[in-house]
Order: C-alpha cells, then sequence, then structure tokens
C-alpha cells in the first residue's frame, strides 16, 4: 500500500522520472506510427488489389473458355454472389499519338457489368469535380469546369464508348473506345501533391515537357492497340492492330496497374482476338471452286457454332471478403457452381481440376507478402530500437535508487520487507510505463490522425518530403490505427519499463538497512 | 511461547510481566570491516531492559552506542562465529539473529520503533502520511483500505499530542528540527511498538527543543512505553531509569 502512495509522490514531484515516461512515450509512438502506416499501406494496397479484380477470379489464359454466359448466370444465381463479369486478359502493344510504342496488358470488358464486380466507375479520371484538390490552389484542374464535357467522357468512360459527331451522324454515334491508365500515354503529370492536373502535353522530344500540341486525350485522342490473336489450341494468328479513340482514363492508385494497363470495350477485343461467336465450317469446303470451266466462290458448309470466349469471369461476394479467409470460402462456392457447369458443357471448357479459381489475396500474393514482411521487418527493426527505453528507463531508476537510498533505509527500519522495497521500484516501473505508453498513444493518435497535413507542413515549410507520391503507390500517407495492434505496443511499453526497473529495484532491494540510513 | 506476529489487542499489563525483561543483550559482538581492517564496535555488551524500563545508554562519540541501538531494532546483526563465546540479542526470550528475514522485518514493523537522531522523515510525504506510512508497512492493501479512517484518526491524535495538530499537511521541509522530531516519534508509535528505540534524539536540537523533546519521552514512560535511548548527552541520560554506560564497546561497571 505504502509502494502506491510513494509512487505517486514521486512521480508528480521528480523530473528524472518524467524523462523516463517521456523516452517509453518517445519510443512507443513510434512503433504505434510505423505500425499503423505500414498497415494502412497495407490495407490500401489490398483494397486497390481489389478494386480491378472484385473477390475471386475464374481464369483460363491465353485462349479462354466458351459458354461463359451460362457460367455467369449460374454464378449470379447463387445467393452469396453479388454479380459477375466477363473479362479478357492479354498483352498487346499501344501505339500513342506522339508515335511512342509501349506494351501494355490488355483487358477486355463489359463495362456496365464490370462496374458491378469492381469499382471501375470509381476508378474513372475524368469526370465533373466540385471543389478542387486541396493543395490545387489555383484551381488548375481542368475537371472543374466545363462540366457538361466531363460528364458526357465519364458516361462514355463507363461503356468504354465515345460519342463522335460526323456530317453524316451529327448526332453522334458511341464508338467502341479504349480507358488506359492515367501514366500509360505520359501526358499526365502528376503533381507532387498526386493529382493529375489535367493539362494535356504531347512529349515532342524527350524529356521536353512544351505544350506542342494541345491535345486531351479522352477528347479527341486515339490510340492503335495490336493484339495478337490465337486460335482455341494456342496457336498464333497474325498480329491485329485497330485505332481507337480514348474514351477515358483510369486511375487505381497502383502504378504499376495505372502505368501499363488498357482497358477495351469486351466486344472489340473479342473480335481482334478472335474469340467472338464464330461459324464452325466443315474442313475443304469453300473457296474458289471450279466449276466446269468456270472458277466460282462457294460458301464453305457450316456444321456448327463456335461460341465466343473469355479469359477470365470476375466474380463479388455478397459479403465484405476484407478477410482471406472469407474470399476463400467465396472461391470454394465458385469451385462448386463451375464444377456443375463443367459438367453441363463435358468437352467444351476447361474441366474442374485445370481452371484456375482464385481469390484477390492470390491474385495479389507477391506484393501483400512483401509488404507483410516489409512491415514485420520495421516493426522489428523499430521494436529493437526501443529497446533502448529499458535502458534509458534502467539508467534513470538507478540514479534515482541512488538518490532515494536514505528512503529505502527509513522504510526498513519501519519494518518495509526486502520484496515491499523491490516492490516500489516495479510499481514505480509500472506507473512509468503506463505514464509513458498513454501519453505515448496520445501521441500517435495525433500524428497518425494528422499524418497527411504535418507532412504537408513539412514540405511546405522545410521542403522535406518523406512520403513523394510521385514515387509511391498512393497519393497520401495511409494509416490503419488497428486497436490489437496498439494494445500490444502500449503493453510493450510497460513491460519495457518495468524490465529497466528490474534490476534497480533488486539493487534498492538488497542494500542494507544502516549502510542506507547512513548514505550521505 | 511468545512471537513475532502482529501484536494482538493491548491488554493490561501483569506485574510478572513488568518485572520481566523484554529485552536482552547477551554478550553481544559487533566488528566492522573497513577494506583489510577489522574494527571491532561492540566487544561483548550484556544488559537488558524491562518492560515500562527508560534505560539510556550513554557513551562517547565512536563507542558503539548507535550500532547497539541498531543491532537491538532488528536493522543489524551480530556476529556469530564458534570459535566465540554465544552472542545474542533476545526479544521476550526470542533471539533474533535466529528468527527468518520476514518475522525480522514483522518485528521491526510491530514491536520497535525508531527515532533517529536526523529524524529520517520522508521529504515528498506530508507529515500525516509521514506517520501513516509506518502502519501501511504493517498491513496488507485490503487490511489498510479496511482500517484507512481508523489508521489516520490515531496518527492525527498523535500528531495532535506531540503538539502538531495544525500542520498534518506540512512537508517536513517546512518544518522545524524539533518539529521534525515530534514527527518522528509520532511515527514511532503508530503501531503500539513494545519498545521505542532512540538514537540521540536531542543530538540536532538546541537545549530548549531538546527539553521539550525529553518532556515527551518522559511523559510516554510514565503511560507505561518501554524505551532505550542512546545518547552522549549526561542531561539527557539522567532522565532515564537507569543509565547504561558504553565505553570501548563494553560496558562499564
Amino acid at each position: 500500500m505504502y509502494q502506491l502512495l510513494l509512487t505517486k509522490r514521486y512521480l508528480s514531484s521528480k523530473i528524472m522520472p518524467l524523462l523516463a515516461a517521456l523516452a517509453v512515450a518517445l519510443c512507443t509512438a513510434m512503433v504505434i506510427i510505423v505500425w499503423s502506416v505500414m498497415g494502412g499501406f497495407l490495407v490500401m494496397l489490398i483494397n486497390s488489389g481489389r478494386t480491378l479484380v472484385g473477390d475471386v477470379s475464374i481464369s483460363w489464359p491465353v485462349t479462354g473458355f466458351a459458354h461463359y454466359e451460362d457460367l455467369i448466370k449460374r454464378l449470379e444465381a447463387d445467393p452469396e454472389i453479388a454479380g459477375a463479369t466477363p473479362m479478357i486478359e492479354t498483352y498487346g502493344l499501344i501505339g500513342l499519338p506522339d508515335g511512342r510504342t509501349e506494351t501494355v496488358q490488355v483487358r477486355g470488358i463489359d463495362g456496365p457489368s464490370f462496374a458491378k464486380v469492381t469499382e471501375w466507375n470509381d476508378i474513372l479520371y475524368w469526370r465533373p469535380k466540385d471543389a478542387p484538390d486541396p493543395k490545387d490552389t489555383g484551381s488548375s484542374d481542368m475537371r472543374l469546369r466545363r462540366k457538361e464535357v466531363w460528364q458526357q467522357i465519364y458516361e462514355g468512360g463507363k461503356k468504354l464508348t465515345r460519342l463522335e459527331r460526323s456530317k453524316a451522324h451529327p448526332e453522334g454515334i458511341d464508338r467502341p473506345g479504349v480507358v488506359p491508365g492515367i501514366s500509360v500515354s505520359g501526358f499526365n503529370f502528376r503533381e507532387k501533391w498526386g493529382f493529375f492536373p489535367g493539362t494535356p502535353y504531347i512529349r515532342t522530344r524527350e524529356g521536353d515537357k512544351t505544350p506542342a500540341e494541345m491535345l486531351m486525350l479522352p477528347v479527341d485522342g486515339y490510340v492503335t492497340l495490336n493484339v495478337l490473336p490465337m486460335d482455341s489450341k494456342g496457336r498464333a494468328i497474325e498480329m491485329v492492330a485497330r485505332k481507337f479513340p480514348v474514351a477515358n482514363e483510369f486511375h487505381s492508385g497502383l502504378y504499376e496497374i495505372d502505368h501499363r494497363t488498357v482497358f477495351v470495350q469486351l466486344g472489340a477485343l473479342q473480335d481482334m482476338l478472335k474469340m467472338n461467336r464464330a461459324q464452325r465450317v466443315k474442313e475443304g469446303t469453300g473457296g474458289v471452286v471450279r466449276k466446269g470451266d468456270r472458277e466460282e466462290f462457294a460458301a464453305p458448309v457450316v456444321i456448327g457454332e463456335e461460341p465466343a470466349r473469355v479469359t477470365n469471369i470476375l466474380v463479388r461476394g455478397k459479403r465484405d471478403t476484407f478477410d482471406p479467409k472469407d474470399a476463400d470460402k467465396l472461391a470454394e462456392r465458385c469451385r462448386q457452381i463451375y464444377g456443375a457447369f463443367a459438367e453441363a458443357h463435358p468437352n467444351e471448357v476447361p474441366d474442374l481440376l485445370s481452371i484456375r479459381i482464385q481469390t484477390w489475396a492470390d491474385l495479389n500474393q507477391t506484393m501483400i507478402s512483401a509488404v507483410k514482411k516489409e512491415t514485420a521487418l520495421v516493426l522489428f527493426i523499430f521494436s529493437f530500437v526501443s529497446l533502448t527505453a529499458v535502458f534509458l528507463v534502467l539508467a534513470i531508476f538507478w540514479a534515482m535508487v541512488s538518490e532515494k537510498t536514505r528512503d529505502i533505509g527509513i522504510l526498513r527500519a519501519v519494518g518495509a520487507s526486502r520484496s515491499g522495497v523491490a516492490g516500489l521500484w516495479l510499481l514505480y516501473g509500472a506507473a512509468i510505463g503506463i505514464t509513458g505508453s498513454a501519453l505515448g498513444f496520445a501521441l500517435a493518435y495525433l500524428i497518425v490522425s494528422n499524418i497527411n497535413g504535418i507532412h504537408e507542413w513539412l514540405g511546405e515549410r522545410l521542403g522535406l518530403y518523406i512520403w513523394d507520391p510521385r514515387i509511391y503507390y498512393f497519393s497520401r500517407i495511409p494509416s490503419d490505427l488497428q486497436a490489437s495492434n496498439v494494445a500490444i505496443v502500449l503493453a510493450g511499453g510497460v513491460v519495457a519499463s518495468c524490465l529497466g526497473a528490474l534490476i534497480p529495484a533488486a539493487r534498492a532491494a538488497r542494500m542494507h538497512p544502516v549502510r542506507a540510513l547512513r548514505f550521505e | 511461547m511468545t512471537t513475532l506476529a502482529p501484536k494482538p489487542a493491548p491488554s493490561p499489563t501483569t506485574s510478572a510481566q513488568k518485572a520481566g525483561a523484554v529485552l536482552r543483550a547477551v554478550n553481544v559482538r559487533k566488528t566492522y570491516q573497513l577494506g583489510r581492517t577489522s574494527v571491532p564496535v561492540l566487544r561483548g555488551v550484556d544488559f537488558q531492559v524491562r518492560h515500562g524500563e527508560f534505560v539510556a545508554i550513554l557513551g562517547a562519540s565512536g563507542s558503539g552506542k548507535s550500532t547497539l541501538l541498531h543491532l537491538l531494532g532488528g536493522l543489524d546483526s551480530v556476529d556469530r562465529s564458534d570459535d566465540q563465546p554465544p552472542t545474542s540479542i533476545l526479544f521476550e526470550d526470542i533471539d533474533l539473529a535466529r528468527i527468518s528475514a520476514g518475522r525480522l522485518d514483522n518485528y521491526r514493523r510491530r514491536r520497535v520503533g525508531f527515532v533517529f537522531q536526523f529524524y529520517h522523515l520522508l521529504p515528498e510525504l506530508n507529515i500525516l502520511q509521514n506517520v501513516v506510512i509506518a502502519a501501511m508497512t504493517a498491513m496488507g492493501s485490503f487490511e489498510y483500505w479496511r482500517t484507512k479512517s481508523a489508521i489516520r484518526d490515531r496518527a492525527a491524535e498523535l500528531l495532535e499530542r506531540v503538539g502538531l495538530k495544525e500542520r498534518l499537511s506540512h512537508k517536513p521541509a517546512e518544518l522545524s528540527g524539533g518539529e521534525r522530531q515530534r514527527v518522528a516519534i509520532a511515527r514511532a508509535l503508530i503501531n503500539q511498538p513494545d519498545l521505542l528505540l532512540a538514537d540521540e534524539p536531542t543530538g540536532n536540537l538546541d537545549r530548549a527543543t531538546g527539553g521539550s523533546i525529553l518532556d515527551l519521552f518522559s511523559d510516554l514512560h510514565r503511560r507505561g512505553q518501554t524505551m532505550v535511548v542512546v545518547t552522549h548527552d549526561e542531561h539527557t541520560a539522567a532522565r532515564a531509569d537507569r543509565v547504561v554506560r558504553l565505553v570501548d564497546g563494553k560496558v562499564q561497571g
């Protein structure tokens, strides 16, 4: 009981314990901030990963599989599934207006159904904007003006079409278009605060950012898409090139995707890749045939129909599958549905053992596990650094025990036991730990809650940009303050403080009462 | 058998108990080691203190009287070796050298009370807390919370008896030397000890203040408190029932 009384008094009357508490506070705050930012980074990465793939992907790469409409119907009949959408995933080349050609991942999608499974409508970049970004002090973002134009482009982006007017069609017709990632063209320069102000430039020479020609891709830009079609056996056919109007651009936040991905209307890509519906003809029939002394064209003998194919079906569950285990359950459900589908189309679609059914976690495994490992490593390093708190508490307590030697003698003289005296210092250590951890949490909470504001302030005042959005995936510093993580760090702070107090406490307990009383 | 366990409620002292020795020092020896040099401080001290007796141990500086008091209060232990005659300090016939550390702590908590020359108050606590803390060491948390107000009342009453009723919330630094010593006396009495041990209680005070402290001791003695006071001052010793003279680590005469 006397330990509690003395701990209270010592805490409020000395500067040294406050220094020890401050050391604990700084260490706990540091670990909480690092954990929150790394955790937020991971959450953001996972969310972004899911943004364009939904929860589960059923895929048969390159050649694709047929009867996908039937599979989608079966999937959407399941009460656990909110929607399913077809997609073709392939690689190709994009020819840009300035003459450059880039390799890209080409994805053919059906805009409206893709939006049910992914965040498609949310990531389309060109759309009307009501208010400028906080850092866009000059309102330079062109999306703030001429909203009707951006609304039309936004609507076109949803369907992957661009309204084009001509003399023949003055009211305009929707032409199939492409939606490249915001960084594919290289015309959109990202501001240091992470947004693309929407000033189009054409790079006439490498490194030259002079707006030699004003060109707004979604308004009047065209790109050429080159893809290599394969037949159903996986054999390459001749390269196909087609010019597409740019319907919109997307910004997922993941640089790798924004830099290397182009979406195109599913039907158009199916057509280019020869994956659309086709007639199956009898071999050797059709073409030019000789009839007597004349040659004439004969239609081939149609013996059946080859259904259209896609490489992927993306599925979204009704429930949030943020937990990989939930996604696994949904994948299992999809597997059962695919099994029934494969039985209904024997020898026409890949069997259940061959088809690839992957969750968003499987698809982003490399990136997620890399970030998880990085988080663990950074946490280990920072926790190790935080061990200095143990030694700081030890040093401060050692000095305090020396200073309080006579008090220890007095306590022993009035009957305090050795364990009671040790308990006093351990309790004191715990009190320092609790105070320090509470302060650390408050500090970390303040910093994590205002991390972007603090970062911006540091950048403005000191030119110190720790998190450059031009380099990182995301334009804002992410954070995710998890209660369980905070509890672990705070408990760690208290334990570290008690550990630091352990040796001084043992020293205090071993003091000879008479020598302690005579201490000058 | 007498134990050093928590003391039962005080009962009227019988004449037989009054006559018996509460404390006996038998051939007490103590040597300090200063580097390689052994310095014998006590060379075989024999004396006893009876119930209700006020004994003064008189000796010059360095005669070993403070060491003897520390030994009597269980703060230090006597030298024991096989090649020397037996040495012991017996409290109610229990050899303090043969009991466990826990029982010795209990002895200091409940059976003896210390008053030191330099008061030895805890500077962070006010004077009421300085008195109460000695009671706190004698009980567990639950017992303390159960009897908290009674203990505080008793501490306040003791402080009132020593004339510090109006100073309860003052810190030791705000008191004079005499007042601090009064707080130390109240602290020593909070657990109603059988034996009050005082080490030069007036050694750091002027004659008038020292006199008032000795009056307090005399008053306590009249109320039946057993006391041992070590001093180098003849005037202080004159207040005692009996004077034991310590010269060069031995009782003289």
